[in-house]
């Protein structure tokens, strides 16, 4: 899961179940696979049971002029948020919003602006804010989920692109791709904290389960680099390899590993945390320019989002091999798992 | 003339960021230091007949001073003053001297032209300050003439040539007509490409070559042209020559594909426009470029959007160029840490440094000529055009950056003269 609240909602799920003897496993909640296609101006929703498309979402009837791309999840998983944008940069269309959707009828239930192409996204812990990445107006922008507010607006780098709220609510982490920045905002004091340089063409950040680190992909820089949470430093850059184009990161529940989304290069890599190296790349099989990352509340499958196949390649983490490819809609983007309550 | 280059922006990002910086003046810093980088942008002053070059001059000022509005902000985030001054000027070595008498000019920006950048060249090189070409071509530049303190963004003659060669080999044209000047620029384009022919492409060769005057009989070329049998003509000459024989070819009844070397006046929009008005039957052909406003991936949407947004008018090669090299020189001073010139030059020239121009590939400088490292592209000029940005067609990229399982610096160095084969041998320790 990328929500740093969900996968602490998963962690806790299995501390509760080790305590009452129950395998881990048996708690394991039903969940759907989100896929924004980029193109389709549509989410593709994966039943993972059986790995087909369940539905198709649609955004806008306006494919090709109208655009989701960033997905996030809130804490429970049962709302899934999407932004969408269009493909002209930086005019301002009534397409720059935020669309929150309900796992469990996979209904639309509310929608709100966000004026300058937000183009990624992250939920608060306590699931009240979605904060965004507005990337033609170089700023972060956090929003109430209730009615849409704006709550806070700051000045990042050039182009921003990823964002992540840690684990404690207190940071809210912004990427930019042009200047090679992070920037770091007080979430509690709605404050611009500092801003780091980290590797060339930052894409995305995630923060660890436990908000101790942080992590940013460059995608020209083929690095991920981790920052350290308590004082914002980057303390270690683990290197993909020049041509390996990291994108997106999915942090394994344990938090023991992280897979990277390797766009141009079509490859997942594994990440041992505790070392910093990457122990695995996945190639065969994998569908062309995977983005989008996500991984299942277990932690034994892994979803990416491959734009130029329109596809989703099915990962099992145990083997490390992509063990089916799902069809999605054009430009398959991001990948989110949200999750629902198993009734049974 | 200085321009106070954040004065200029009204709109768009530009606006946006301005603002921001004035109602967010100061967060703490990644180092708390406290360091004054300014780049000089140094463009010649171009006269009223020289509309292909005045276009070029634009485009290099424009795309410098939007990178000087986005990198200043951004720069002062990090606590660092950086500034851009950018000036006309017929002299660019004087000129340079005095940027950096009066400025202290960590870096100068410029070349429109073999003349402006062999001048800023030697001037680096007894300075100590970097250069960087945006616009000039000349292998000579990369060779026997090379600097320590010249970083060449601008893409050689050599990789045009290798291009150009590839491209139009492997669609079939193979039986090449090169028609060029008397001057020695164009006689080693002349001999890159019948190398590049011969040595890297089966098949390929030049069938027949003439020397263009500006009293060419072009019946007796077309003549010469026909009896050949070739399938491709290049025009090894100055763009607005180009034009001339385009139009003259165009007149003789000449139908065989036409291209020409890509000068960077060549590769404006107002060429295109030009070409195609010119040249009915061969001016809407296919061009090489070292950008294209039209390109959509690798974030070239958002550059592209923004620069439209900010001038009105599509960011073409000039444009990028000198977005760029504010960009390579903020990012020396700023990831650096340094503005001292020697520090920004070693940054630069840094085998481990790597630049984002855009093109989806980690760019960087290759150590024996200091040459940068990337893509180029194809377009068609477009005979149905109804405004500036559609004038041209992206139709190709090359070398494909997308080619998993090859090393992306060998990739790269697919255009252009690999160390072995570089007459430059001066600056390497």
């Amino acid at each position: 899961m990328r929500s740093p609240g969900g996968m602490k909602t998963a962690l806790a799920g299995v501390a509760v179940a080790a305590l009452l003897g129950i395998p881990a496993q048996a708690q394991n909640e039903d969940y759907r696979v989100y896929v924004s296609n980029e193109y389709n101006a549509d989410v593709s929703v994966i039943d993972p049971a059986t790995n087909t498309v369940m539905a198709t979402l649609p955004i806008s009837g306006r494919p090709g002029e109208v655009r989701p791309r960033g997905v996030a999840v809130s804490p429970d998983g049962r709302t899934v948020y999407i932004s969408v944008s269009d493909f002209n940069p930086q005019v301002e269309t009534p397409e720059d919003k935020i669309v929150a959707i309900d796992v469990e009828t996979n209904e639309i239930l509310s929608e709100f602006r966000a004026g300058g192409n937000p183009e990624r996204l992250a939920v608060s812990p306590d699931g009240e804010e979605v904060w965004a990445s507005l990337e033609a107006l170089a700023q972060g922008a956090g929003y109430k989920v209730e009615d849409g507010s704006e709550i806070a607006r700051f000045p990042v780098g050039v182009e921003a692109e990823g964002v992540a709220v840690s684990p404690d609510g207190r940071w809210v982490y912004v990427t930019a791709e042009a200047t090679h920045s992070v920037t770091v905002i007080d979430a509690e004091n709605l404050s611009v904290v500092t801003h780091r340089l980290v590797g060339n063409r930052p894409r995305v950040v995630e923060f660890s389960n436990d908000g101790t680190r942080a992590y940013v992909t460059a995608e020209i820089g083929g690095t991920v680099s981790v920052i350290d949470t308590q004082d914002h430093t980057v303390i270690d850059t683990i290197n993909l390899g020049l041509d390996s184009r990291p994108v997106e990161i999915a942090v394994a529940p344990e938090g023991d590993r992280l897979y990277v989304a390797g766009g141009g290069t079509s490859a997942v890599y594994v990440i041992d945390t505790e070392e910093n190296e990457v122990i695995a790349t996945i190639r065969e099989q994998m569908g062309r320019r995977p983005w989008g990352i996500a991984i299942s509340p277990d932690g034994s499958r892994v979803y990416t989002a491959n734009g130029l196949s329109d596809s989703v390649s099915v990962i099992d983490t145990e083997t490390l091999s992509v063990i089916d490819n799902i069809a999605v809609g054009r430009g398959a983007h991001s990948a989110i798992v949200g999750r629902i309550p198993n009734e049974g | 003339m200085i321009s106070g280059l954040l004065s200029g922006m009204t709109n768009g990002l530009g606006r946006a960021l301005l603002i921001l910086c004035m109602l967010v003046p100061a967060v703490q810093a990644q180092e708390d230091v406290a360091v004054r980088g300014v780049v000089g942008v140094i463009l010649p002053e171009v006269g009223q007949d020289e509309s292909l070059r005045a276009a070029l001059v634009e485009d290099v000022e424009q795309g410098a001073v939007m990178a000087a509005e986005e990198f200043s902000m951004n720069a002062s985030l990090f606590g660092i003053d950086f500034q851009v001054v950018v000036e006309h000027s017929p002299a660019a070595r004087e000129t340079a001297a005095r940027l950096r008498q009066e400025h202290g000019v960590a870096a100068v920006v410029g070349g429109i032209g073999r003349g402006d950048a062999g001048e800023l060249s030697a001037w680096a090189e007894e300075s100590g300050v970097p250069f960087v070409n945006v616009a000039a071509t000349s292998d000579l530049l990369r060779a026997d003439e090379c600097g320590a303190m010249t970083f060449h963004l601008a893409p050689s003659a050599a990789m045009y040539i290798d291009a150009l060669a590839g491209w139009f080999v492997r669609s079939g044209f193979r039986r090449w007509f090169i028609v060029r000047n008397d001057s020695s620029e164009a006689q080693d384009q002349h001999e890159r490409l019948v190398s590049a022919l011969e040595e890297r492409h089966f098949a390929a060769r030049e069938v027949g070559s003439s020397v263009w005057e500006s009293a060419t009989d072009y019946g007796a070329l077309a003549g010469e042209i026909a009896a050949s049998g070739a399938d491709l003509i290049m025009l090894l000459l100055p763009a607005p020559d180009q034009l001339e024989a385009l139009s003259s070819l165009d007149a003789a009844g000449v139908e065989v594909m036409t291209t020409g070397f890509p000068y960077p006046a060549a590769q404006t929009r107002a060429f295109f426009d030009a070409s195609r008005n010119a040249a009915p039957g061969l001016g809407s052909g296919f061009r090489a470029t070292s950008w294209e406003p039209t390109l959509d991936a690798y974030g070239a949407r958002e550059l592209n959007a923004r620069y439209l947004q900010r001038w009105g008018e599509p960011m073409e090669a000039g444009a990028w160029a000198g977005f760029q090299a504010v960009k390579i020189l903020y990012e020396a001073i700023v990831m650096g840490g340094s503005a001292e010139p020697e520090d920004v030059a070693a940054y630069l020239g840094a085998e481990n440094t790597i630049f984002d121009l855009w093109k989806g590939i980690g760019a960087s400088f290759r150590p024996w000529d200091h040459q940068m490292r990337q893509s180029l592209y194809l377009v068609k000029i477009n005979e149905t055009s109804s405004d500036r940005l559609d004038a041209a067609l992206l139709v190709g990229e090359l070398p494909a950056i997308y080619m998993p399982g090859t090393d992306p610096v060998e990739r790269l160095d697919q255009l252009g003269d690999l160390e072995h084969a570089s007459r430059c041998r001066g600056f390497q320790e």
